[in-house]
């Protein structure tokens, strides 16, 4: 449980908050580079943080991303028309680059024109692996690009996505980490009731979750403070003399991957406020290796796993709260638990149905909450130490972000950290 | 750090990267909650300590909630008052005055 100024202090995130401030202490995912796909097309709104902004590509092909509302009178920046390295407002004729500099102000008579006086509000952005990235700070503590190993494989080795969630981040992040939900929430039905066919089924596959999740009900559960954030384990009996662990990484300030095995693909997400009701979910399927597989891009397009389909424009998933998510409940009687298709819908499903801010006074936590209690003290910790000048490390040393989740056996003898090293440091 | 498994509650080998089993919010569970706050030190200890709590405080509830005629119910409500003190304080990086508070309740 958290207190109610706790709860407040992790989930607002507009300017002058601690979650804010802590967020604009880090690059961030914005748009997608197809969203602005070539120079002096049309412009496109994000809101961020609580921010209503307005990206475009400029003539020389930079993007910028400026205050939605104009600086001369407010009027919508979206209207505006991109031409010759600038955004012009088409209500008076002001035109911006980039950088926000006032490079234009045709309504005025030649003398009494100030444009070099006016600036409006600009983040500097850069384009890298496969996303443009926002910086929303102030400029003197402007932080190094994380290296994630997605961000650095070849484009062909990677699918990234992005979907609108209608909940604050944190709970976001929280179905994240939370690795007992996948048992229940994610199941088939044959599957949850342990039936004959289906135990025959993957004692002997080379699913190795699916396989040690029978074996071992009651896992162990431990998690690590990194300089990235954290390291969350979770131990299961294997045979003999082996445990099987499951590692995942969440790293400062909302990124979390899910557990790899090797010979797979990688995936993992970020969750970025798009205010205090909403979220940006950003999904990544990753091969360190090889472009991603027929089979890889096949589940992709069948929004079986973490990928769901949007609309085009506002990124809101096409299962979504207004349609029920498409549940088929004669599905969800006779073979999975929601009878929603796809892990992606099933969890946005669950997570909007908490209300857009959970009410964290009023939970009802156990031990294998250990994941998201540590998160939640990580974060406060950070964003207290922020409010006492301390910078958050992570963000200044990029490095610390490339690491690979894992999941594994070991002997028992081994500590997890150790016996995964080779496994979890990424190897782009 | 130790992995979590490594050893329980009893005796003089109380480990604080172990996760108190809370199955039930008896003298035995409140007593190696106890054990492993005194010896508890770590970020990651504190975050085992505050899920026990956590945990506690839960079954607490429920029980409060289920069980309108129990004659246990002041002293039950009492330890879910007093949960919910340990575990701010545990959020607040006091583990020696959750331990003090809790052992009031054996």
């Amino acid at each position: 449980m958290l207190s109610r100024d706790e709860n407040e202090l992790l989930t607002q995130t507009n300017s002058g908050t601690s979650a804010g401030e802590y967020f604009r202490r880090f690059w961030l995912p914005a748009l997608l580079p197809s969203e602005v796909p070539t120079p002096d097309c049309p412009p496109v709104r994000v809101r961020l943080l609580g921010e209503d902004l307005v990206a475009f590509r400029d003539t020389n092909g930079q993007v910028g991303l400026l205050e939605e509302a104009c600086a001369h009178r407010r009027a919508s920046l979206f209207w505006g028309r991109n031409e010759e390295c600038g955004l012009r407002c088409v209500y008076h004729g002001w035109k911006f680059d980039v950088n926000g500099i006032c490079v234009d102000m045709p309504n005025e008579p030649q003398e009494y024109r100030f444009e070099n006086k006016v600036r409006t509000v600009a983040y500097p952005t850069r384009e890298y692996g496969g996303l443009v990235w926002v910086y929303m700070g102030p400029p003197e503590h402007q932080p190094e690009l994380p290296k994630l190993e997605w961000a650095r494989v070849p484009e062909s080795h990677r699918y990234i996505s992005k979907r609108l969630q209608e909940t604050n981040y944190l709970q976001a992040i929280e179905g994240g980490i939370d690795s007992s939900h996948s048992n229940f929430l994610h199941a088939s039905l044959e599957a949850f009731r342990l039936t004959d066919s289906y135990v025959e089924k993957v004692k002997n596959s080379n699913n190795l979750r699916a396989k040690y999740h029978l074996l071992d009900k009651a896992p162990w559960f431990t998690v690590k403070k990194t300089d990235y954030g954290l390291v969350i384990a979770v131990r299961r009996k294997a045979e003999e003399d082996r445990y099987y662990w499951r590692l995942t990484q969440f790293l400062v300030p909302s990124h979390t991957m899910i557990p790899y095995q090797a010979g797979h693909s990688i995936h993992g997400h970020c969750w970025v406020p798009r205010d205090d009701q909403t979220c940006w979910v950003w999904t990544m399927s990753w091969n360190p290796d090889a472009p991603l597989s027929h089979e890889d891009l096949e589940t992709i397009r069948d929004e079986t796993f973490v990928h769901a389909r949007v609309d085009p424009v506002t990124f809101k998933p096409v299962r979504n709260k207004d349609n029920n998510y498409m549940v088929d409940r004669e599905q969800q009687r006779t073979s999975t638990m929601t009878g929603i298709h796809g892990f992606a819908s099933q969890d946005q499903a669950i997570q909007e149905s908490m209300s857009p801010i959970v009410d964290r006074t009023r939970e009802r936590l156990g031990t294998s909450d250990t994941a998201i209690i540590a998160m939640r003290r990580l974060l406060l910790q950070e964003m207290r130490e922020l409010a006492q000048a301390h910078e958050p490390f992570a963000a200044q040393h990029g490095d610390v972000y490339w690491v690979r989740s894992a999941s594994l056996l070991l002997k028992r003898d081994v500590e997890f950290d150790k016996g995964a090293r080779e496994l979890m440091k990424a190897e782009v | 750090m130790e992995l979590n498994a490594q050893s329980g509650a009893s005796g003089s080998e109380v480990n604080p990267a172990h996760i108190v089993p809370v199955t039930n919010f008896s003298a035995d569970t409140l007593w190696s909650i106890i054990a492993h706050m005194e010896v508890s030190t770590d970020f990651e200890h504190l975050v085992y300590r505050e899920a026990e709590l956590d945990a506690i405080w839960s079954i607490t509830g429920f029980f409060l909630v289920n069980e309108p005629d129990s004659n246990q119910r002041e002293a039950v409500s009492r330890l879910h008052t007093g949960a919910h003190k340990a575990h701010d304080l545990v959020a607040d990086r006091r583990p020696a005055e959750a331990a003090m508070l809790l052992r009031a309740f054996l």
